[in-house]
């Protein structure tokens, strides 16, 4: 019993703690979803009274919530494949190959995040003025202009997230491939990126969260209800009219995480699995 | 798969060194002989052939797309560059050559177009006074001086406007809504008209000699219209839309001359080519105002300006350990559940993972308000559980509070990334610590931690940059209060970003992107420099490592 | 740690399509369709009031044979019509609050619009008064709105003369269990001069001196004068270490809620606050908030909803058009107000619909003391500040202390 609670038992202990952490707020919102009279009771836990009355107004009220909802997961979904791609891309040649300017070409990646970002508005009107007068396709207002903005981005710390993890894999099985004739184009996508499966999986799970939840420049560039995404969506709600949608506004809330949460618990056999992949590494 | 080189040296030692070659695999195999060469040739070939293809496909489609919207507004300098670059990417990717380029390249790309342009533009707006009242070119705001300035004539009528066209000149058809009376309006002038048939809402049906306009066609030709005015004695006729006109004047006006604006009541105001404002002789200055260069103030005011750098050290100071505790407390916090769930012998991961991650699914904003009310002194959880007290009205809970708040929103991340690098820690490594004798504590701390920070220092650098200019948190949810009485500009949990923020008067919506830029360039030199101290430090310890 | 946004925030250009706006945008002579108008009309303005106001400017499209597009703009509406104007996307209609109009002219975002005397006639006097600034006209207005005290009637069947009354009769609930509160008057941890300026003007405090002509000077900031100052040591007296009738507690967040859920018998909202006390089942009543006995009136900010035309717009005639002579016409300002009801800004409009609501036409009646909030740029200044300034005086802190360190802070944001 004692070996048990020095093996296993703390383990317990610590999760439940911090599921308890993590939990809290969240159940703080629930309250206020299910609390008829649409406020964010600031009383406590327990809602003043039940109904999902919140989330049927939610759904067949003004705004189109569906569509939002719709508009976001579609945009994640693209930036973070899109990303994810272009990403290790970029991983698989700074730790697999040796050129000049790779360690100045990876701090840069890494500081040019941290620049404040005081223009970021300025700038994308100089920019997408010009591109909306001349490729309507990838301007203001379309999905695929902030798909591409998005992109900007790409190429950041998850660089890095799988750099580290490429780095673990053994040099010797992407040369033994190149023996046996692959070129690196197949060394990459057949050998590299099915080993890499956890790490993928981590940087497309963050890559999603962060898109979804973008709201500065999706609020510069979906400008028609329907092209709304979530986030830009509901915080409209929020602001405009004060806090007389507190309670829609937190059942939005919790129906932004179900894509996430959805996708987390798709990826993380992928994420499990690195566990035996690790071993065999080993 | 085999490996030629197997062992406990391959799983430590995954970094190739320093003089690691970067080999062109594919002429290389090319030379090889015998049998083999032969197959392989052919297979390579034809993977040669439709990736080029698809190259010089993406290529083509690309240039088919973005050319003729250039040549027809006749950009030829972005079409020079549009050329130049795609002739360079066809290049990169039909040569043999260059193989890290080739997967640089996609996300350089946007790199450069999306987060360099922007820096590029900070720096360059740092040493302009661009910003709200200075914003467009002095000819811009000359204009709208004269436009705003722009009054109807006193004891003017006030006219129902039709639109026509006479011989193909556009003709503003006036109506005196007392006397009726018709009057056409060119750009010579007002003329007296007879004999047009006017209806009871005041436009000209039809008028002998004029080609009424219908509404939809006049709408299409907005800009004529808008530019169009018929002299008057007291002024011009202008449209007021496209069913009433007035006559007015414009009380102030440019004159090149002197280049200053006159207004005929006595009022004179000379352009400040150094402030970019049109000033008169008490020194006041007219609201609009245009975009000039002024060197470097932005930065001497920066370091000069009492109100900004009398505080500085004191933000700078809390701005470090808000950014150090909340790098360290989430990675601690990450560590310790990640550890904990990292054992086949814990039941339900599956089930406990998801709710370690929830805090990060929701959407940052409204969880940030949501936990400001969590800190209300009279109703709040915080003040429920733990007792009341003015949480976020006093500096030292403030600050705390907002740790813990940011421990909460950033923790699964850490434990994401942690969790994603605690597999490519070898087992038996752990395990052999533990054979060895040492505690499970030791263990982790000479073998597993070590591991982990290696492949995830440069993400605790991020994170610690990213902490540092953390906005949102200080925004939302302090808005870098609690202030000290005597001090309105400062608060006690303002980050250098907060302040600078409100500083540049992004708050008050008058802002000031000039002097915001030159701030955010000192912000950037300080958290580049520990950034890169950090980095090139935990470079070295890699080299340690492999 | 989103790591990830901070990163999709840092991005803002596009290479191959961004160069093409280089040189685009050097070369101002090639794109001449900019300058041409279009048959096209496009409105700005908030999530809320788009579903409103799309109808209406469709029916003006219909009537005038062109199409017209009402885009939302979820957040910092005025900042992403100023930046957006100005390098030549912007919208041809703006529509929001009347004091953006200083820091719109001053960016020459915006232009005047030319009513007729007999349109000016037929509007409130204070909503012309709003959108007035250096003497031009520069929006029409469509709605009102200002805060009043509304009270819960089961509780207070009369309102309070003063608010002496106010504060012994929530008191004396307070005393009886019947309230938690004496009064949920929004201010929050951060501060709420917009909520609390009826007290603080009641007490005989005021922000800006004025010009000749009766507008906020913004050289005489005057909230370090003698009399700003005894306000504030009202506004102390009513604070958390006096009565305890303002609060850093209550805020925008809870203080509706809590009028609903009869923590309070008193509230100071606005007519946002309608459907939430109506859906509350108790009975309520909308009145001016009260003077104190020694004098001195309540005088609330008056907000006003405007047109504004761009001055950048590629449709200036046909904008001019909808905001001169559409939006004013009566029947539009009642379709409007019964699709959004709120005190209507036309006051034939807001007598024809008197019957329909009440309470609107309570609001209306407790703004009449009322000052349009300052549209001048350095309005701005002050709201930071001043809530500090407030937020210390409530917590018990020295007015006149505050009252210095908050002039000091508004003129050197002013002077910049």
């Amino acid at each position: 019993m004692i070996k048990w609670l020095r093996d296993v038992g703390w383990r317990y202990a610590v999760v439940l703690v911090v599921c308890a952490f993590a939990l809290f707020p969240v159940v703080f919102v629930v309250s206020a979803a299910i609390n008829p009279l649409g406020t964010l009771g600031s009383t406590g836990l327990v809602p003043e009274g039940a109904s999902l009355s919140n989330f049927h107004d939610l759904l067949t009220g003004d705004h189109p919530f569906a569509k939002w909802f719709l508009n976001s997961v579609i945009i994640a979904l693209i930036s973070a494949f899109a990303g994810l791609l272009i990403s290790v891309a970029a991983a698989y040649a700074f730790s697999r190959m040796r050129f000049r300017g790779r360690r100045v070409g990876l701090l840069s990646i890494l500081l040019i995040q941290m620049f404040p970002q005081f223009l970021a508005i300025v700038a994308i009107f100089i920019v997408f003025t010009e591109v909306t007068e001349l490729y309507p396709t990838f301007g203001f207002n379309e999905p695929w202009g902030l798909l591409v903005l998005y992109l900007g981005g790409a190429l950041g710390v998850n660089t890095y997230l799988m750099k580290g993890y490429l780095d673990t894999v053994p040099k010797e099985i992407d040369e033994s491939a190149t023996m046996d004739g692959a070129s690196h184009v197949q060394t990459f996508f057949r050998i590299i990126l099915p080993l890499v499966g956890p790490v993928l999986a981590v940087t497309a799970m963050l890559s999603f969260i962060g898109t979804i939840n973008e709201f500065l420049i999706a609020n510069v560039f979906l400008r028609d209800t329907e092209a709304k995404t979530l986030a830009v969506g509901m915080y409209g709600m929020l602001t405009d009219k004060r806090d007389a949608n507190f309670g829609m506004f937190a059942a939005a809330t919790l129906l932004t995480a179900i894509p996430t949460v959805s996708l987390f618990l798709w990826l993380q056999r992928y994420i499990v699995s690195g566990l035996t992949a690790g071993a065999v590494k080993g | 798969m085999t490996t030629e080189v197997t062992g406990a040296g391959s799983a430590r030692s995954p970094h190739p060194g320093p003089s690691g070659q970067a080999p062109d695999q594919r002429s290389r195999g090319g030379r090889r002989g015998g049998a083999e060469q032969v197959r392989r040739t052919r297979e390579l070939s034809t993977g040669f052939i439709v990736s080029r293809i698809a190259v010089l496909g993406v290529v083509a489609a690309l240039l088919i797309y973005a050319l003729p919207p250039l040549i027809q507004t006749e950009a030829w300098t972005a079409l020079g560059v549009v050329g130049v670059v795609t002739a360079l990417v066809a290049y990169l990717y039909l040569t043999p050559r260059h193989i890290p380029a080739k997967y640089l390249v996609p996300g350089t790309i946007f790199l450069f177009a999306f987060a360099i342009v922007p820096i590029v533009l900070t720096f360059v707006t740092a040493f302009t006074n661009f910003g709200d009242g200075h914003r467009g070119t002095k000819e811009e705001a000359v204009r709208a001086i004269e436009t705003s300035s722009v009054t109807q004539v006193p004891g003017s009528p006030e006219y129902y406007l039709t639109i026509a066209e006479r011989d193909g000149e556009l003709v503003f058809l006036l109506v005196d809504p007392d006397t009726k009376a018709v009057q056409a309006g060119t750009a010579d002038g007002l003329s007296p008209l007879t004999g047009a048939e006017v209806s009871l809402t005041g436009k000209v049906l039809s008028a002998a000699g004029y080609t009424v306009i219908p509404t939809a066609q006049a709408a299409e030709r907005d800009a004529e219209i808008a530019a169009f005015s018929v002299p008057t004695p007291g002024g011009a006729v202008k449209a007021t839309g496209l069913s009433r006109a007035f006559e007015g004047k414009a009380d102030k006006s440019y004159d090149a001359a002197c280049d200053c604006v006159t207004s005929p009541s006595g009022g004179r105001w000379v352009a400040d080519e150094v402030e970019g404002y049109f000033v008169d002789a008490e020194g006041k200055h007219l609201d609009q105002g245009w975009k000039v260069d002024v060197g470097f103030a932005n930065f001497t005011k920066a370091l000069t300006d009492p109100t900004i750098s009398g505080h500085f050290l004191n933000v700078l100071i809390w701005n470090f350990v808000f950014a150090l505790s909340a790098v360290a407390t989430t990675f601690a916090l990450g560590m310790i559940v990640a550890l904990a769930l990292h054992s086949p012998r814990v039941r339900g991961t599956k089930f406990y993972r998801i709710i370690l991650i929830l805090p990060y699914a929701m959407p940052g904003f409204a969880m940030l308000l949501i936990w400001r009310d969590m800190f209300n002194t009279d109703f709040g959880l915080i003040s429920k559980l733990f007792g009341v007290h003015d949480w976020l009205g006093t500096p030292t809970t403030a600050r705390l509070g907002l740790i813990v708040i940011n421990l909460w929103m950033g923790f699964p991340y850490m434990f994401l990334v942690i969790t994603g690098a605690l597999q490519a820690v070898p087992r038996e490594l752990t395990d052999a610590a533990r054979i060895d004798g040492a505690s499970a504590w030791a263990g982790f701390r000479r073998v597993t931690l070590p591991l982990v920070l290696v492949a995830l220092t440069p993400l605790l650098i991020s994170s610690f940059g990213f902490n540092f200019n953390n906005f949102n948190n200080i925004k939302l949810v302090t808005n870098g209060g609690p202030y000290a009485i005597d001090n309105s500009t400062v608060g006690a949990t303002d980050l250098l970003i907060s302040y600078t923020y409100r500083v540049a008067g992004f708050d008050s919506g008058v802002a000031d992107f000039g002097f915001a830029a030159a701030i955010s360039v000192f912000i950037f030199a300080i958290v580049a420099t520990v950034s890169t101290v950090a980095f090139w430090r935990s470079r070295a310890q890699e080299e340690v490592y492999s | 740690m989103r790591i990830r946004t901070a990163g999709v925030i840092a991005a803002a250009g596009l290479l191959m399509l961004g160069v093409a706006a280089c040189g685009g945008s050097g070369e101002p002579a090639a794109t001449p369709s900019k300058d041409k108008g279009n048959g096209k009309l496009v409105l700005w303005t908030d999530p809320t009031r788009a579903p409103v106001l799309k109808p209406f400017a469709e029916a003006f499209g219909k009537e005038n044979g062109v199409t017209v597009e009402v885009k939302e703009i979820s957040e910092n509406q005025q900042q992403t019509f100023i930046t957006a104007s100005q390098q030549g996307s912007g919208p041809d209609i703006m529509v929001g609050a009347h004091d953006w109009i200083g820091n719109m002219v001053q960016n020459g975002a915006i232009d005047p619009v030319q009513l007729t005397a007999e349109q000016k006639a037929a509007f409130h006097p204070n909503a012309i008064k709003a959108v007035t600034f250096n003497g031009q006209i520069y929006g029409a207005p469509y709605a009102m709105e200002n805060v009043a005290l509304i009270r819960n009637t089961d509780l207070v069947p009369t309102a309070p003369a003063t608010i002496e009354d106010l504060i012994k009769t929530g008191k004396d609930l307070k005393a009886a269990k019947k309230v938690q509160e004496i009064l949920c008057v929004p201010f929050g941890a951060a501060g709420d001069v917009y909520h609390t300026y009826p007290l603080f003007s009641a007490a005989g405090g005021s922000l800006f001196g004025t010009t000749a002509s009766g507008d906020p000077d913004p050289s005489k900031v005057t909230v370090n004068t003698p009399e700003s100052i005894a306000a504030l040591e009202k506004m102390k007296a009513l604070g958390e270490k006096g009565e305890g009738a303002i609060k850093t507690s209550i805020g925008n967040e809870n203080g509706i809620p809590s009028f609903v859920q009869k923590k309070c018998a008193f509230l100071i909202s606005g007519p946002w606050s309608m459907n939430d006390v109506k859906k509350a089942g108790f009975g309520y009543d909308i009145s001016a908030v009260p003077g104190f006995a020694a004098g001195g009136q309540a005088k609330p900010f008056l907000g006003v909803q405007a047109f504004y035309v761009a001055s950048k717009g590629k449709s200036k005639v046909l904008a001019q058009e909808f905001v001169a002579n559409y939006v004013t016409n009566k029947d539009v300002a009642m379709a409007l107000y019964k699709a959004d009801p709120r005190p209507a800004a036309l006051t034939a409009a807001a007598d024809a619909v008197k019957s329909l609501d009440p309470n609107a036409e309570k609001f209306v009646q407790a703004g009449a003391n009322g000052i349009p909030m300052p549209a001048i740029p350095a309005m701005g200044a002050i709201w930071g500040p001043m809530a500090n300034a407030e937020v210390a005086v409530v917590k018990g802190g020295d007015a006149k202390t505050a009252a210095e360190a908050a002039t000091k802070a508004i003129t050197a944001e002013i002077n910049k």
